[in-house]
């Protein structure tokens, strides 16, 4: 399965996600509020890109199969962006007015480089790190829950099995689309640095 | 047609310091000090032939929405732009370097920025956001004396119908930029100051 050997192929990257001392701390519940609030606000800005790459891959699709997964794919990004606006009133940010750090931008700007400009098949691979990362960090960390656990309702969200099934569709879409090429390779990769920069960015930008 | 038009612009101006930042480089004092190393020079020429290709895909994009007659300008730079690309494919042979070489990140940046914008911009912002690339490395060469083992390079980008370009895409972007064109002509500043940083620090 391409999905399964991307992942192992990058497994490097994903442990680097694991150990980042944002996700550390959102696990042990030690992040610091104020730092949580700039990633919120960052990650609302990056799901509109993502929005918008899921609709271009279901724009790309001729098969009507294929453009409903991204349907699904785009609800399931409109419900995470629900979760922010239920962030922005208890952490105070205006989630429509929000300055992207400098990784932001690099991520958004790939993702929708990718989106319009490119296959079928390299959007998916630019667009499955993302989910992959989430459902992983959000698996592992749910080890960590106790009650009145401060990052109770992220990880729930990215552990739950809704997200679950979202990231094996797409995971599915891009083992029926795509080939184990260097182009694929390489959007899968890029996109896992972006991860990994992304959840640096708030922790340096203070 | 000069450089002190291009440089007294409303873009330029209104960019402050970023237009420094942008055209300034540790990279081309080293060309003129004479002291330049090989393995910066053999950086950029890769970089920046991956940097062409993608304005050139930028620039297709953005012919397709440019209104005549102004489009004539763009395609005409385009086209330029294919000589340019046969140059580096030639001058790559010439030092035995490799083009199909992975881009640096900060290339990359600069690209995925400009292809994205193509499509997600309207034209108003996409020729403030051509001038800018092709003003900033206008000035950047231009402040270089055409002589030396690098003359050739220098002369490329500092030549008077470089400069004619470059003027004429000044004439078809607004006259007076609003918040929205000056913003990007601005981040077309940033991606060229961290492009020569890239050239020098690897």
């Amino acid at each position: 399965m391409l999905h399964a050997s991307l992942w192992q192929r990058n497994a490097d990257l994903a442990h680097c996600l694991l150990e980042h001392p944002f996700v550390r701390g959102m696990g042990d519940g030690t992040l610091d509020r104020d730092v949580f609030r700039r990633y919120v606000a960052q990650d609302a800005f990056f799901l509109r890109a993502f929005l918008k790459a899921y609709a271009l891959a279901a724009a790309k699709s001729d098969d009507f199969e294929r453009a409903r997964v991204f349907h699904d794919l785009m609800t399931g990004v409109l419900d995470e962006l629900k979760l922010h606006a239920s962030y922005s009133a208890t952490l105070g940010i205006d989630l429509d007015d929000v300055e992207p750090y400098a990784a932001t931008r690099a991520y958004t700007d790939f993702l929708l480089r990718v989106a319009w400009h490119g296959s079928l098949a390299e959007i998916v691979a630019a667009m499955v790190p993302c989910m992959r990362v989430y459902q992983h960090l959000g698996n592992e960390l749910a080890n960590s829950l106790r009650p009145g656990h401060p990052y109770e309702q992220w990880i729930q969200a990215y552990s739950g099995d809704e997200f679950g099934q979202l990231c094996a569709r797409l995971e599915s879409l891009l083992d029926e689309i795509a080939s184990n090429s260097p182009m694929v390779q390489d959007a899968y990769r890029y996109a896992m640095q972006c991860e990994l920069d992304f959840f640096s960015a708030p922790l340096e930008n203070l | 047609m000069s450089l002190q038009l291009i440089e007294q612009s409303p873009l330029v101006l209104g960019a402050g310091d970023l237009w420094r930042k942008g055209t300034n480089a540790d990279f081309l004092s080293a060309i003129r000090d004479g002291n330049l190393p090989s393995d910066a020079f053999h950086r950029w020429l890769v970089q920046d032939y991956a940097f062409a290709k993608g304005l050139a895909a930028f620039q297709a994009v953005a012919v397709a929405k440019t209104p005549r007659p102004a489009q004539k300008v763009l395609i005409a730079g385009l086209s330029g732009l294919d000589g340019e690309l046969d140059w580096f494919e030639q001058k790559a042979r010439m030092y035995d370097l490799d083009l199909n070489a992975a881009s640096h990140p900060t290339c990359r940046r600069y690209v995925d920025y400009l292809i994205a914008a193509a499509y997600t911009q309207p034209v108003e912002v996409l020729l403030p956001i051509l001038f800018g690339v092709e003003a900033a490395y206008l000035c950047a060469w231009s402040s270089l004396e055409a002589s030396g083992p690098y003359a050739e390079f220098i002369q490329r980008w500092s030549n008077p119908l470089f400069v004619e370009y470059v003027t004429e895409l000044l004439g078809i972007c607004d006259r007076e930029p609003d918040a929205i064109q000056q913003r990007q002509f601005n981040e077309v500043l940033r991606h060229e100051q961290d492009f020569w940083c890239m050239t020098w620090d690897g």
